[in-house]
């Protein structure tokens, strides 16, 4: 007995003091490539900042991203949180069907209200009593098709959309979600893939007034992608494919991108990024304030703007052929205030593209 | 600094652990004291200055109300360490409940001070309250040296969230304390268990609880599910905290008095409270109800000693209304049960223990509420009020997804592992196989914890309020 309880002091002191060493020994890592988010670092030892407590908070938060071996550790909880506590979802994110997704926050009227007040902004701005077509979608997120079926709880999607065509009285609805299955989602991500969603480009660009019929080349990148939520769940999880279409018209395209500095000339599709952290930013190279595609191949004269987020950059050159030129706009980086500098909105149609996860958390709009 | 927080386990305690197995006896209590204010400051940098204020304060009245026992001055100094203690609880803890109140009465709008609230201040209050009034009453000596007292009070295992330790309770230790193996290992073997109880069963029902407010399809059975989720939250949390409490002491050479004893397997509310919160229901026992006649006093002055004392138990709790009503939720309680249930509830065992397990329910749905009304709200979901429907969508999710869990807690709030255990260990073969699989269940626990610390999961700290 004695021999036990000796056993037990040495293995537990061994165990803090080999922790404890490796806590002070391993470098702090700066960027977690499984959770795509910087990591906590050594906070700076300073007066100010231990009185105000700073120091201890930022501490703590460098403690637990640092700690050594943390992604064994992260995939041990998330095993024993699934299967001993028989968890249905790790830090909210479920496996059902065959798809990882996470649990949908509860509507939040005041960020639908902060969309709504910053597209009426836009439009009272640059598009009020200007020829021009205003059309709302909305793209619901995966647990529209996935969440209710399998027994979680859901936003009430058709509600939502319901409030929000309600709040944006002067935009015309295209109802998109007829032509949407769970398969047309990635399986380890929140977005939608390129090669499935030809079907909704078709059907915006006829309710705009345009026509997207010509067939493309699908082409498959060569790098497993192991979307957002892949890394989120900490748990083993086949990768996706992503593929990406091609064409003679989208090869023609002209691509510029502008942010702070002189534009800059790109493609519709960022190779260098397609084997980066988040391969779906290979489509219209992920954040970008303002892109132009011009397309010298149009038959039409028309253009559209096209505010979106990032389900946009995937669907954005699918509408190319419709169009002579299209300004896609991500107001999460570029204020709305600034616009008129750099867009026409003369003559044009105008398509807010937005995703029911961004809507129901819309801060970032500017 | 939390028990259950990586700097705490792999910086702090280490480091203490180290430096007082080091260090020669009689430094043993400055160790702890040194570590301790920083333990507190980690938390509340500005607080340990009063801290230490309250610390010098009690010395010398502790010193002065000993010296003048026999004289009246021993009452000024006992009334002077009580303002003293209990004008900074007030000040910090309650200064803005008036505030509010005065305003709300007679309509003028006073500024409110909005005062941080010290870590643990309600704890510590208690601790030298007991310390000043027991060498009042002759019961102990006045510590005559400053750092024993200040490692007494400010005793970073049992600091901020107790137990409440009277002086008296560790005095011997606190001058001569042995260290064992197996005194070690007893603390460890707690340790482990109340930090898995806090991280692995607290924390996993307070995210259930956190999430409640905002699930928008409520129903009367979501209400039921998130009341025993919470009422288990909060057993978890506070045993866990006063187990680790416990093992630490251990580790440390003190034997602290156990603080939980299984409450929901109580046939009465009254045997409850002898098993729920034990220090703090014995200190208002002790140092209230007894000095107040307790119940050796006519009918109408024991009602007010009744009602005094569990209006400031819950007032305790935490400056908001709903407390002061949950403390006096029990007064009731007790005194039903005392004048018309007693006899009945000890020949219907099944019923008595399904009683408590209802109306202890209720009281949980009173003290999670931020204030009367969401209380009132919470209690009156329970029952259908506003046309709740029975059932939803979410209570169906919500109870195969924590059902599991759940199962697991109810289970540990009862003693069933410990009687399986002592069954076990009577069989030759189960005992040897006990005591080998001990040590690497033990360390496969602190493994399993640490994984949901590194994760980041979600460690509310609930002690805010006291």
């Amino acid at each position: 007995m004695k021999l036990k309880q000796i056993l037990l002091t040495i293995l537990f002191a061994a165990f803090l003091f080999v922790g404890s060493a490796l806590c002070y020994l391993s470098p702090a890592k700066a960027y977690s490539e499984s959770e795509r988010r910087p990591l906590a670092q050594m906070p700076e030892l300073q007066l100010a900042s231990v009185a105000n407590g700073k120091f201890m908070e930022d501490f703590e938060a460098y403690a637990a991203d640092n700690f050594p071996f943390r992604e064994v550790l992260r995939s041990l909880k998330a095993l024993f949180s699934t299967e001993v506590f028989q968890k249905l979802d790790n830090n909210g994110l479920f496996v059902a069907d065959g798809h990882i997704s996470k649990l949908d926050e509860p509507e939040n009227e005041a960020m639908m209200n902060h969309a709504a007040e910053r597209f009426s902004y836009l439009y009272e701005t640059y598009l009020k009593e200007k020829d021009t077509k205003i059309y709302l979608s909305i793209i619901p997120d995966k647990n529209f098709l996935l969440a209710k079926p399998n027994g979680f709880p859901s936003l009430d999607y058709v509600g939502f959309t319901e409030r929000m065509k309600e709040k944006t009285p002067y935009m015309q609805y295209i109802d998109v979600t007829e032509y949407l299955s769970l398969e047309d989602y990635y399986t380890t991500d929140t977005h939608w893939r390129q090669e499935k969603i030809t079907d909704i480009a078709k059907s915006l660009a006829k309710a705009m007034g345009t026509d997207v019929t010509s067939e493309y080349q699908v082409n498959t990148l060569d790098n497993p992608f192991y979307g957002v939520y892949s890394g989120q769940l900490a748990m083993p999880f086949p990768p996706d494919t992503i593929h990406y279409l091609t064409n003679q018209t989208l090869e023609n395209c002209k691509v510029t991108y502008y942010d702070t500095g002189a534009p800059k000339a790109g493609e519709l599709y960022n190779m260098k990024k397609a084997y980066g952290k988040d391969p779906y930013e290979m489509f219209l190279s992920g954040v970008a304030p303002l892109i132009t595609i011009e397309n010298p191949s149009a038959t039409s004269q028309k253009e559209l703007v096209l505010f979106r987020d990032s389900f946009g950059s995937s669907l954005a050159p699918l509408l190319v052929e419709g169009y002579q030129k299209i300004t896609v706009v991500d107001i999460r980086y570029v204020q709305s205030s600034m616009l008129g500098q750099f867009v026409n909105f003369e003559h044009c149609d105008v398509l807010f593209l937005y995703s029911t996860t961004l809507l129901n958390n819309s801060l970032a709009l500017k | 600094m939390l028990f259950s927080g990586i700097p705490f386990l792999y910086y702090f305690l280490p480091l203490v652990l180290f430096v007082y197995v080091l260090s020669p006896k009689k430094l043993k209590n400055s160790v702890l004291l040194l570590f301790s204010l920083v333990f507190y400051a980690w938390g509340e940098p500005k607080y340990v200055f009063l801290m230490l204020l309250s610390i010098l304060v009690n010395y010398g009245l502790g010193l002065l109300i000993e010296r003048h026992r026999a004289d009246m001055w021993g009452k000024v100094f006992i009334i002077l360490s009580a303002v003293f203690s209990l004008g900074m609880l007030g000040y910090f803890k309650y200064a803005d409940f008036f505030i509010e109140n005065f305003n709300a009465l007679t309509g003028l709008s006073l500024p409110l001070l909005k005062i941080a609230l010290p870590i643990g201040i309600s704890f510590y209050t208690f601790q030298i309250l007991s310390y000043t009034i027991d060498v009042y009453r002759g019961t102990v000596k006045a510590q005559r040296n400053l750092i024993t007292l200040g490692a007494y009070i400010t005793l970073f295992p049992q600091l901020i969230a107790g137990p409440i330790v009277r002086y008296v309770d560790v005095e011997k230790r606190l001058l001569e304390r042995t260290h064992s193996f197996s005194k070690a290992a007893e603390g460890i073997r707690r340790f482990v268990i109340g930090l898995s109880k806090k991280v692995l069963l607290a924390n996993t029902l307070g995210e259930f609880c956190a999430a409640f407010p905002a699930i928008g399809d409520q129903s009367v059975l979501l209400y039921w599910l998130y009341v025993i989720a919470y009422m288990l939250q909060v057993y978890f949390d506070f045993s866990g905290y006063s187990d680790m409490a416990i093992g630490l002491g251990k580790l440390f050479g003190f034997d602290f008095l156990e603080n939980f004893r299984y409450p929901f397997i109580s046939s009465s509310i009254s045997e409850f409270w002898r098993r729920w919160h034990i220090s703090l229901g014995s200190w208002f026992r002790d140092y209230l109800y007894i000095p107040m006649g307790g119940n050796r006093v006519n009918k109408p002055r024991f009602l007010l000693n009744i009602f005094t004392v569990w209006f400031l138990t819950g007032f305790w709790h935490g400056a908001e209304w709903n407390f002061v009503v949950w403390g006096l939720y029990f007064a009731v309680l007790l005194l039903i049960e005392k004048w018309f249930l007693a006899e009945f509830l000890q020949k219907n065992r099944v019923i008595a223990h399904l009683y408590v397990l209802f109306f202890t329910a209720i009281s949980f749905a009173i003290f999670s509420g931020s204030g009367l009304e969401e209380a009132l709200s919470r209690v009156g979901g329970m029952f259908g009020a506003g046309g709740l429907p029975l059932t939803s969508l979410s209570f169906w999710y919500q109870l195969r997804n924590y059902g599991v869990v759940l199962l697991i807690a109810i289970l540990c709030a009862t003693p069933v592992f410990v009687k399986l255990k002592e069954r076990l260990m009577q069989n030759k073969v189960t005992r040897l196989c006990l005591e080998v699989l001990e040590i690497p269940f033990l360390l496969l626990l602190l493994v399993i914890v640490t994984a949901y610390l590194a994760d980041g999961s979600f460690n509310p700290f609930l002690y805010f309020r006291f």
